[in-house]
């Protein structure tokens, strides 16, 4: 597989070079025409017996031709002595770290992070992201331009981030690896397949921080976070794309092995270091993926963790959350007690989640008017199709007699045009 | 995030009611803002339409679909444009348009594109 060697020796040889070279922007610009040239003449004549060398020869070329054509300006200043000979040593894991703090830099909009990250740590190409993106290729390209203009505007070098800083940075590059990950994980429309590969990109970056960083237990909690999410893939929609929530899942269809990756290395983490919001995140996900069914799954286990992660990272999203499972341990009353606390939040003014879970509990409660309506406002505003469907679904459902249809043509806006002959 | 800033407009009377001069200025200043969105990496499409007056309704008549000429409803209300961007934020989308609005003085309407996961 081209593809995957080139991901997997992308940011090993991009480092190399910017830690000699120092230039981040040009070597990234050459580390991406040699993966081009790879992929190219790999698929001809083969993989080389050394596809990191042989990378990493034709980068150092590129790089060297970028700085002669710059010409004079490059002669006189010290760089030129490093031209020669072409870099060969291997960066060490730290640079791979480095090289992620750099595109996770806080000074970036989370677009071009996100964008920057899939491309200088993770090996794609421009097409490849602007593919899963759906957007055009120019206009990725331009993002990961002006992002590393940004970087070289901030003065952002690749050096080592100083200890002092490195929680901080390393909350951003998780919640970018994050993000990458739910970006993928959605089905059903036509550009399913590869946002599909957008989330197995961000389990296999995560894997290599999490091999680089196995000290930080947030690193393995958010890896296990994926697993224990992503095992569920294929149970989550139907076969024509619509939505099945978790309770009408068929479990059968879950990934045992990535759920037992998952839970095996949330063992592993927990209780080694501080706990954090992934690592609670991935527990709960854990609690759900070992249940045999919807009815025999722990809830006041999840509630409880709920509690804790309410303490920790509170924020409106997790008491929505908590609500869900309080009303499965106490009941929808229960749950909707929670929500009313919601109802002032600025939060989640713009959120059809408050409504769609609302919508859950009053159906529930025996409430069929009520959350009919409350279902129709979750649909109108969430910003995702196939959710928009589910939700339109679940409102549908309610309706013992439907209102006669209002035939559109009878609106009274379409004017009065003459019938084309 | 993606928006679709969507512009109305009656463009032929706006050609009888502007100036050349301001026509020219409205035409340079498309052309700076269309400049910036993709230097921005944010411009994903960006068209205008021919004049409202050229469109065909097609309607729903006695079980057919019956294309007919003419606007869907008033003319200066009719699409005139759009952009489609992919940006950081809802503000920056209200940003972009009201950098527009400013210039002419009509109102834009800003819509979020249904293309994010579900989360439930």
């Amino acid at each position: 597989m081209i593809e995957y060697a080139l991901r997997e020796h992308a940011p090993r040889v991009l480092a190399t070079l910017a830690r000699r070279y120092g230039r981040f922007d040009a070597c990234e610009d050459a580390v991406q025409e040699a993966l081009l040239a790879a992929a190219l003449q790999w698929r001809d004549s083969g993989l080389p017996d050394d596809p990191r060398g042989w990378l990493l020869t034709v980068a150092s070329r590129r790089l060297v031709d970028e700085f002669r054509s710059e010409g004079a300006r490059w002669r006189r200043e010290e760089h030129v002595q490093l031209l020669d000979p072409p870099a060969t040593e291997i960066a060490a894991d730290d640079d791979t770290l480095t090289l992620v703090f750099l595109c996770c830099h806080p000074a970036l909009s989370a677009p071009s992070q996100l964008a920057l990250t899939l491309r200088a740590v993770g090996g794609l190409t421009t097409a490849e992201i602007a593919g899963a993106f759906l957007v055009p290729e120019s206009t990725m390209g331009q993002r990961i331009s002006r992002a590393k203009q940004t970087l070289r505007n901030v003065s952002a070098r690749f050096d080592r981030v100083p200890e002092f800083e490195r929680p901080d940075r390393l909350r951003v590059v998780l919640q970018v690896l994050y993000l990458i990950f739910n970006e993928g994980y959605t089905a059903s429309s036509g550009a399913a397949l590869v946002r599909t590969d957008l989330s197995s990109e961000a389990i296999r970056l995560t894997r290599m921080l999490a091999r680089l960083l196995a000290q930080e237990p947030e690193v393995c909690g958010l890896l296990a976070l994926m697993l224990l999410t992503d095992a569920r893939r294929l149970a989550r929609t139907d076969v024509d794309g619509s939505l099945v929530p978790l309770a009408e899942q068929d479990r059968s269809l879950w990934d045992r092995a990535r759920i037992d990756e998952g839970a095996a290395l949330l063992e592993r983490v927990l209780g080694q270091g501080p706990v954090g919001p992934y690592q609670l995140q991935a527990a709960i996900a854990a609690v759900h993926d070992e249940a045999a069914s919807d009815a025999t799954t722990d809830w006041a286990q999840i509630l409880t963790l709920y509690g804790v992660l309410g303490q920790l990272a509170p924020g409106p999203v997790v008491t929505l959350n908590t609500a869900v499972a309080a009303a499965r341990v106490h009941g929808p009353r229960a749950g909707l007690a929670l929500l009313r606390k919601l109802e002032s939040d600025e939060r989640m003014a713009r959120s059809h989640r408050l409504h769609a879970v609302r919508a859950h509990l009053l159906e529930q409660a025996g409430e069929p008017a009520a959350a009919r309506e409350a279902y129709l406002r979750a649909a109108r505003m969430t910003a995702s199709i196939p959710e928009q469907r589910y939700l339109a679904s679940r409102a549908a459902r309610l309706v013992v007699l439907s209102p006669s249809r209002e035939d559109f043509s009878s609106h009274g806006g379409f004017g009065t045009g003459r019938v084309r002959p | 995030m993606k928006y679709m800033i969507l512009m109305f407009g009656d463009q032929a009377g706006m050609m009888e009611a502007r100036s050349l001069e301001w026509i020219r200025e409205m035409i340079g200043f498309m052309k700076n803002m269309n400049a910036d969105l993709v230097a921005n990496g944010e411009l994903v499409r960006a068209e205008g339409l021919t004049d409202a007056s050229q469109a065909i309704t097609v309607r729903f008549q006695d079980g057919a679909p019956v294309p007919t000429d003419g606007p869907y409803a008033e003319s200066k209300e009719s699409l005139a444009g759009y952009w489609i961007v992919d940006v950081e934020s809802e503000a920056r989308a209200i940003e972009i348009a009201s950098r527009v609005v400013t210039f002419i003085e009509c109102p834009l309407e800003v819509r979020q594109i249904a293309d994010r996961p579900p989360d439930v």
